[in-house]
């Protein structure tokens, strides 16, 4: 199955224009799923289950919005509507009693609200579970939302993620995710920077283990003057692991002063692991600044050597320094317990 | 107040000869135009059948699904072959009077007697004149073009001919098999310094017509050379279409230098081929410069095959009005402790489109290789159009990549600077343009560089409006 498709085409040799899925087959009769737990200040956020029936610009694909649109079994529309400071957390917890999920969950910012909203989907250690998911949010002027997004399910599930932003004017969203599990995950991120002054910012650390196949496809379309978006991403691969880095910033006619940046860095832990980077930028507006770096390759041998010197063993020093990169993005993350089980995530899978 | 900047004055590019050919094959791509020219070309065996391949390649392939649109090139439309009314020569003096005229205002002999150990020239399909100088043949050197390459030197032509680009490579190039004529052929023996480099210059005169020059350039173990390939055309309303292909062979210990000044004009489609396959601690720098066309997809590539093999890329390109200047670089590190170095600039104008392409890919057997790529993007109003699109593959662990690219405009801050010390906007503009493109002019022999300069100055004449 074909999916993730990148904005914009290039050569179809190098692969990387979408990822074709061999093995992947539709699970049918999808279940009630039972494994949600939603917490925080639930008396804050108004939260209604109804569809949303958001078609999304870009998305996963025909089949995956169809089965969303269809079978979804969560369906989420949170009302965030007030300027006090607010939390909650979203926790799918997928097991063998809850072995698909299907959710589409809108997140709506009213005018000048604040938030931070966790969603965290984690799974039973073992199992082939399933899960398809889309995620849209819409920021009202001034609004202002955080959102951490932690995706730590086990490494036989299969795992297929779109979001959408339309950010208006003075807003803020910013996003920090979380990239560890899935056999195959696969995450197709697009943001509207629709209103002037708006402004969107994603930190990512992504993690790919045995033979994870990781596809990042991030655009975002900048239409605002003086909007600003900030591409941030931190990642390591391991074993035979695949990680695909897609990202886009497209720099629409008339988005006067805006601003992109867009930065990747990962390192390669073995001799088998593969990176893929495109970072693309498109642009017709003159009166803007674009940049993108990527960098990849092996831990930096002075720190290694550093460490080691001070007794670490080689793992141990790899670990260290990679941890040491992802430090700043888990900061973001409000919640020490959910810091805590990151952190731990990283220990285990290095 | 903006700076109106002109469309460049091509008075010397676009003077037009009559189009007088002593053969033109008729519009088409058909076997037995294939096998018109193989005929008219004297081809032997080996090459009709190749170039028959060629074709059958080239019906089966499909056009690219990416890049510029190309649905305005129709092959029923284009001559591939246009022989012109004279013989090659090696005396400068017997080219025919018109054909003379268009080389002597692109300044091809003053600069072969200034400053080239050799000069090929290319009018429409047939090369008109080959010179170099006795020194060079005296070490063993050869400098021809490629249809005596194919007669007196079968073996080494028949070995390397499109092996480095494949037919199969894309539906172009396998056009480029089947259609080929003209061109250049190099040989460097072992351990032999070209100290001053070679030239071929390629005109095309004759409208709605293709060319489809080969270049084949062989650099021995240890030897060295510069190599210079300049190209412009005058402007028709049709379509006319360049598919040409450069094979580099630089073995073990070798250095070449490639550069390129292409001045097609803007009703060319220009759908170029270009690669090296680099040997061990060998070298290969290319410098491009892409001015002219109204379609350009070109991406040099190298193949990094030998331990310590090393590469550089230094281009440029500039779109202006109706342009879609589609350029990059490819390498591939196909062995340890290689490296390349990439350096692009883009400058785009008057609605004009300018795109980086590229792909780095660092394979398996590729440790203790680095690679450093650094792109930039100048926007000279806000009609125009700048895009990015680097793929970057790298497989594994040892090694060092980075890559960086930069969009924008002119910093206000900058124009504002040397304003204040007393220039006019106009010249603070164009001060800064030249300071962007400096790196590689800096990389181009002095007479190229001169040209380029003049080039960008045309570009950035007008008044402040």
């Amino acid at each position: 199955m074909i999916l993730n498709e990148t904005p914009i085409r290039t050569a179809k040799n190098y692969e990387i224009n979408n990822i074709n899925i061999d093995d992947f087959s539709l699970p049918k009769n999808i279940k009630k799923f039972g494994g949600l737990n939603i917490s925080g200040d639930v008396d804050k956020i108004s939260i209604i289950e109804e569809k949303n029936k958001a078609n999304l610009k870009y998305g996963n694909g025909e089949i995956l919005s169809k089965q969303i649109e269809n079978d979804s079994n969560v369906n989420l529309h949170l009302k965030v509507d007030s300027q006090d400071k607010k939390e909650i957390t979203l926790e799918f917890n997928l097991s063998e009693e809850n072995q698909n999920l299907v959710d589409d969950i809108l997140i709506d910012g009213t005018e000048n609200a604040t938030a931070t909203i966790v969603i965290k989907y984690i799974s039973d250690r073992k199992g082939k579970f399933y899960h398809n998911g889309q995620i849209r949010v819409v920021s009202q002027n001034s609004s202002n939302l955080n959102i951490i997004f932690l995706n730590l399910l086990n490494k036989e599930t299969e795992n297929y993620v779109s979001i959408e932003n339309v950010l208006d004017e003075n807003s803020t969203v910013k996003y920090t995710i979380v990239d560890f599990g899935g056999k195959n995950s696969v995450t197709n991120y697009y943001t509207n920077l629709k209103g002037e002054n708006s402004n969107n910012e994603i930190n990512t650390i992504y993690l790919g283990t045995d033979n994870q196949l990781l596809d990042l496809n991030y655009i975002v379309e900048v239409y605002g003057k003086k909007s600003n978006i900030n591409m941030n991403l931190k990642g390591a691969i391991k074993d035979k692991s695949k990680k695909h880095f897609k990202g886009t910033i497209d720099f629409k006619k008339d988005c006067k002063k805006a601003k992109g940046d867009e930065n990747e860095y990962c390192t390669i832990l073995s001799d088998t692991a593969k990176s893929i980077s495109l970072p693309v930028l498109l642009c017709t507006e003159e009166d803007i600044e674009g940049n993108h770096g990527t960098a990849s390759g092996k831990v930096d041998e002075k720190q290694l050597f550093y460490l080691m010197t001070r007794g670490l063993s080689l793992k141990e020093a790899q670990k260290l320094i990679v941890r040491g990169q992802f430090n700043e993005i888990i900061e973001n993350i409000p919640d020490e317990n959910i810091r805590d089980i990151v952190v731990e995530q990283i220990e285990q899978k290095l | 107040m903006k700076t109106e900047l002109d469309e460049i004055n091509r008075n010397i590019y676009d003077i037009k000869n009559k189009d007088d050919y002593d053969f033109k094959i008729k519009k088409g791509l058909t076997r037995e135009i294939i096998e018109e020219i193989s005929r008219q070309k004297n081809d032997p065996e080996w090459m009709r059948d190749f170039r028959l391949k060629a074709l059958e390649t080239y019906n089966k392939l499909e056009m690219p699904t990416w890049g510029p649109d190309l649905s305005e090139l129709n092959m029923d439309d284009i001559a591939t072959y246009v022989r012109p009314k004279t013989k090659m020569t090696g005396n400068w003096e017997d080219v025919p009077e018109d054909i003379k005229n268009t080389f002597d205002k692109l300044g091809i002999p003053e600069a072969e007697k200034k400053s080239l150990a050799g000069v090929g020239a290319q009018y429409d399909s047939e090369v008109v004149y080959h010179s170099m100088k006795n020194e060079l043949l005296a070490q063993g050197v050869i400098y021809t073009d490629m249809e005596t390459a194919v007669r007196e030197y079968p073996d080494i032509v028949q070995q390397h001919f499109m092996k480095c680009v494949p037919v199969t490579d894309h539906k172009f190039v396998a056009l480029h098999g089947a259609v080929w004529s003209g061109g250049s052929f190099v040989y460097v023996p072992k351990n032999v310094k070209v100290e001053i480099p070679l030239q071929s210059y390629f005109r095309l005169n004759s409208p709605e017509s293709g060319q489809f020059e080969h270049t084949l350039i062989i650099v021995d173990e240890g030897a060295s050379l510069h190599f210079i390939e300049g190209c412009s055309a005058p402007k028709y309303n049709k379509v006319n279409l360049h598919a040409g292909c450069v094979e580099l062979y630089v073995k073990d210990g070798a250095y070449l230098r490639y550069s390129t000044i292409e001045n097609w004009s803007k009703n060319m489609l220009n759908l170029n081929t270009k690669k090296a396959i680099i040997g061990k601690n060998a070298q290969v720098d290319w410098v491009s410069g892409s001015f002219g066309s109204k379609i350009s997809m070109l991406y040099p590539m190298s193949i990094l095959n030998g331990e310590g093999a090393r590469t550089e890329y230094t281009g440029i390109s500039f779109a202006g009005k109706g342009q879609n200047l589609d350029t990059g670089f490819k390498v591939v590190h196909n062995s340890r402790n290689t490296s390349s170095l990439v350096n692009s600039k883009s400058i785009s104008k008057n609605g004009g489109t300018a795109t980086y392409r590229a792909l780095v890919r660092i394979n398996e057997n590729a440790k203790g290789s680095k690679c450093n790529v650094s792109c930039e993007s100048l926007m000279l109003d806000d009609i125009s159009r700048s895009d990015t699109i680097p793929v970057n593959d790298v497989r594994t662990d040892e090694v060092e990549f980075s890559h960086e690219a930069k969009i924008g405009k002119i910093s206000d801050k900058s124009i504002f600077y040397l304003m204040s010390r007393g220039l006019s906007e106009e010249d603070a503009k164009a001060m800064i343009v030249r300071g962007f493109a400096d790196p590689i002019s800096k990389e181009l022999p002095v007479e190229y560089a001169a040209e380029m300069n003049n080039l960008i100055n045309l570009e950035l004449e007008g008044s402040i409006g």
